[in-house]
């Protein structure tokens, strides 16, 4: 899986590539914006074709250490297979999910500056 | 112009204690499910596309949608949180809506419309803001109009709330008997006030009084009446000598012999009475029951391999077992706690013994690295009351029933959980996600490849129940 | 299930109180008790305040202790039936065959009226 960072809006955005499973989701969680525990970022996944329990499993953790420390995990441009994996395990409801990446970033910035 | 469908769990929560196991939207009204209605009024208003909010579960009205090819119209969904306001949802669904005008449909309300009329132009030129209310929702639009402002009185709609069990009857009713026919209903109709379906078989000697819906593969046998004021959904069988009036009879439901079915609802096994409220659950062949479709082949297949996994088990940790626990009882690391536990079935409960070691010394982390505090449960797999991977076993107390009830559609008590596969999760939470991930996308062959991938995560964990 | 005599309106009536369910499992139960209880009077009034749950056989039970009293010249009159109860005695058209009184006393006092010897 291809993991690539920018930044739009002051907000860091984190694109992944690929498949998000078993084998790749530690790479994830050792990612460096994704480790920092201050920072939010936005988790672009418009180009994630598939991800797994063990996925999720590392966008769960990313996202606990980060709202422990007043950060935050926003997800961006779910595909339909990806949408359905969040339903099912209703992990949806723990996540702000928008359909596009600068939607994500106006409102992770509007909620940082709020704090 | 698209339209935005934002549905809240809220709003129809009320619902599910009257139909549960059917979706929302998918509830029936005259055999024609509440989403379509939706998108019927949605494509007469002018749209190209509709995308669907909504903060509860979307699965089955998506996979009965599908990408809205069938209509012609790109259906989307999308999720949001309960605490969304409306502008939070407008901004999750930025690439929507865009810079397009949008007729956002909010709450669980009907739309009362007649498709003589052209709504096309008629929101053309409405201006934005709210259009109608009521109080299970609006209707309301957002961006710039493209034709001249209309005369903002009188528009051909109004907002039906749906709020109780009696405002879903008398709808259906009302539209029954509507002979203008303002919605497109199913089912072959050569006469005004009766629609049938595919493969109805109405016995000779049975009678039936318009206005009647009756859906596909339905048996109406003998001496029976059906309606006036009748609507049958698919498959769906009417005793002998029995009679449904005022009524509504959902699909999949059986009505006994010399029955007699006024102005209620019936719904596989559960009876109610619209005015009322009032509903009864039975199981009564006599009388009511659901009839099911059934999937039994399939879980022969998962639970032959469950036994034959717990039999190899078995054999394997049988030596280990007889050896170590002795030893750990007289150290008094082996602590049996006996519990009632939920199960599949409700009402029936399972009393299992689970055990602990204590992870302390070399004899007990490796009678807990062997998984050996599970050997006496696997016989319950054999015995078929317990699968060797799926659900931990959750307490049957009276504070987690509720809780418990919400479960029910994937839960499956068993030795080991799926979330011992993976080493991510810290709380019941993260337990249940991976648990209902593999619910659906499990399968018995998989299920082994689990099982072993939990004994060898085992074997260097550091605690042996959360 | 409870029953004693009541014998407030000089008739001897047998007030027998059903409780819980009455279902394929225990039906036959109240048909036993129903012959014992006709020992000592052929009037009686099944109170069904706590009577949550019935089924076919528990329908068919109660009919048939109706029509056992009638057979013995006597009567068999409902009280309190419950909403959820009184559905199903509805669709089987039960209703029809008895007399239905929202409490117990009023079913007693309707013998007073009634003037059956």
């Amino acid at each position: 899986m291809i993991i690539s960072e920018n930044t739009f809006n002051n907000i860091t955005v984190i694109a992944l590539q690929g498949t998000l499973d078993a084998r790749n989701a530690t790479q994830l969680k050792q990612f460096k914006s994704a480790a920092a525990s201050t920072t939010s970022v936005v988790i672009n996944l418009s180009e994630v074709d598939f991800l797994d329990s063990s996925g999720l499993g590392a966008i769960v953790s990313i996202a606990r250490v980060k709202r422990a420390q007043g950060g935050d995990v926003i997800l961006a441009c779910m595909n339909n297979k990806v949408r359905e994996v969040f339903e099912i395990t209703q992990v949806y409801k723990l996540f702000d999910i928008y359909d596009d990446v600068e939607a994500a970033t106006i409102n992770a910035e509007k909620k940082h500056t709020s704090l | 112009m698209k339209t935005l469908i934002i549905i809240r769990e809220q709003d129809y929560e009320w619902l599910d204690h009257f139909f549960p196991g059917i979706h929302p939207l998918l509830v029936p009204i005259c055999n024609k499910p509440f989403a379509e209605f939706l998108i019927d009024f949605s494509i007469l208003a002018g749209s190209e596309a509709i995308r669907l909010v909504m903060d509860g579960p979307l699965s089955d009205v998506e996979r009965y949608c599908e990408n809205g090819n069938r209509w012609g119209i790109p259906i989307s969904y999308a999720s949001i949180k309960n605490t969304d306001d409306l502008q939070t949802v407008i901004d999750k669904n930025q690439r929507f809506c865009s810079e397009d005008r949008v007729l956002i449909i909010s709450g669980f309300v009907f739309i009362q419309y007649d498709k003589q009329y052209n709504y096309k132009t008629i929101f053309a030129s409405l201006p934005d803001g709210e259009i109608l209310s009521s109080n299970r929702g609006s209707l309301r639009l957002r961006g710039s109009r493209t034709e001249t402002q209309h005369d903002m009185g009188n528009i051909p709609l109004s907002l039906l709330g749906f709020d109780s069990i009696d405002v879903y009857y008398q709808l259906c009713m009302e539209i029954l008997n509507d002979i203008s026919s303002p919605y497109v209903l199913p089912g072959y109709s050569n006469e005004a006030y009766c629609h049938i379906g595919r493969n109805v078989v109405i016995s000779k000697s049975a009678e039936i009084r318009k206005p009647v819906i009756i859906g596909n593969n339905v048996q109406i046998l003998a001496d029976s009446i059906i309606g006036p004021k009748a609507v049958i959904g698919s498959n769906v069988i009417i005793d002998r000598e029995s009679s449904v009036i005022g009524s509504i009879v959902l699909e999949n439901t059986y009505i006994g012999e010399h029955l007699e079915v006024q102005n209620k609802i019936a719904s596989g096994n559960i009876l109610i009475e619209p005015e009322s409220g009032i509903s009864i659950a039975m199981d009564d062949p006599h009388l009511l029951t659901g009839i099911h479709q059934s999937g039994s082949a399939k879980s022969l297949f998962q639970s032959i391999v469950h036994r034959l996994a717990a039999i190899l088990l078995i054999t394997l940790q049988l030596i280990p077992f007889l050896l170590l626990t002795p030893i750990l009882i007289l150290q008094g690391k082996w602590k049996k706690s006996t519990n009632s536990y939920f199960t599949a079935v409700s009402e029936k409960y399972l009393i299992l013994t689970t055990t602990t070691i204590e992870r302390t010394g070399p004899f007990s982390t490796l009678a807990a690295a062997l998984s050996l505090d599970r050997f006496t449960l696997l016989f319950r797999v054999l015995i078929g009351q317990l699968a060797i991977i799926g659900s931990w076993p959750v307490v049957a107390t009276p504070s987690s029933i509720t809780e418990y009830s919400k479960t029910k559609s994937w839960y499956r008590a068993a030795v080991f959980s799926y979330a011992e596969t993976e080493e991510w999760p810290v709380n019941t939470g993260d337990t249940a996600i991976i648990e209902r991930y593999y619910a659906a996308h499990g399968n018995p062959m998989k299920d082994i490849a689990l099982t072993i991938k939990a004994l060898l995560n085992r074997i260097h964990e550091t605690n042996t129940h959360p | 299930m409870t029953f004693h005599i009541d014998t407030s309106t000089g008739k001897k009536l047998g007030i027998a109180a059903l409780i819980g369910r009455i279902d394929s499992k225990n039906s036959s139960e109240l048909i036993t008790s129903f012959a014992l209880w006709q020992q000592q009077t052929s009037l009686f009034v099944f109170d069904c305040a706590r009577l949550d749950f019935i089924d076919s056989s528990g329908l068919g039970a109660i009919v048939s202790c109706l029509r056992n009293a009638i057979e013995h010249n006597g009567d068999l009159k409902l009280a309190n039936l419950s909403p959820k109860v009184s559905m199903v005695f509805e669709i089987t058209k039960a209703k029809k065959l008895f007399s239905m009184f929202p409490d117990t006393g009023s079913a007693i006092q309707s013998f007073e009226t009634n003037g059956t010897e």
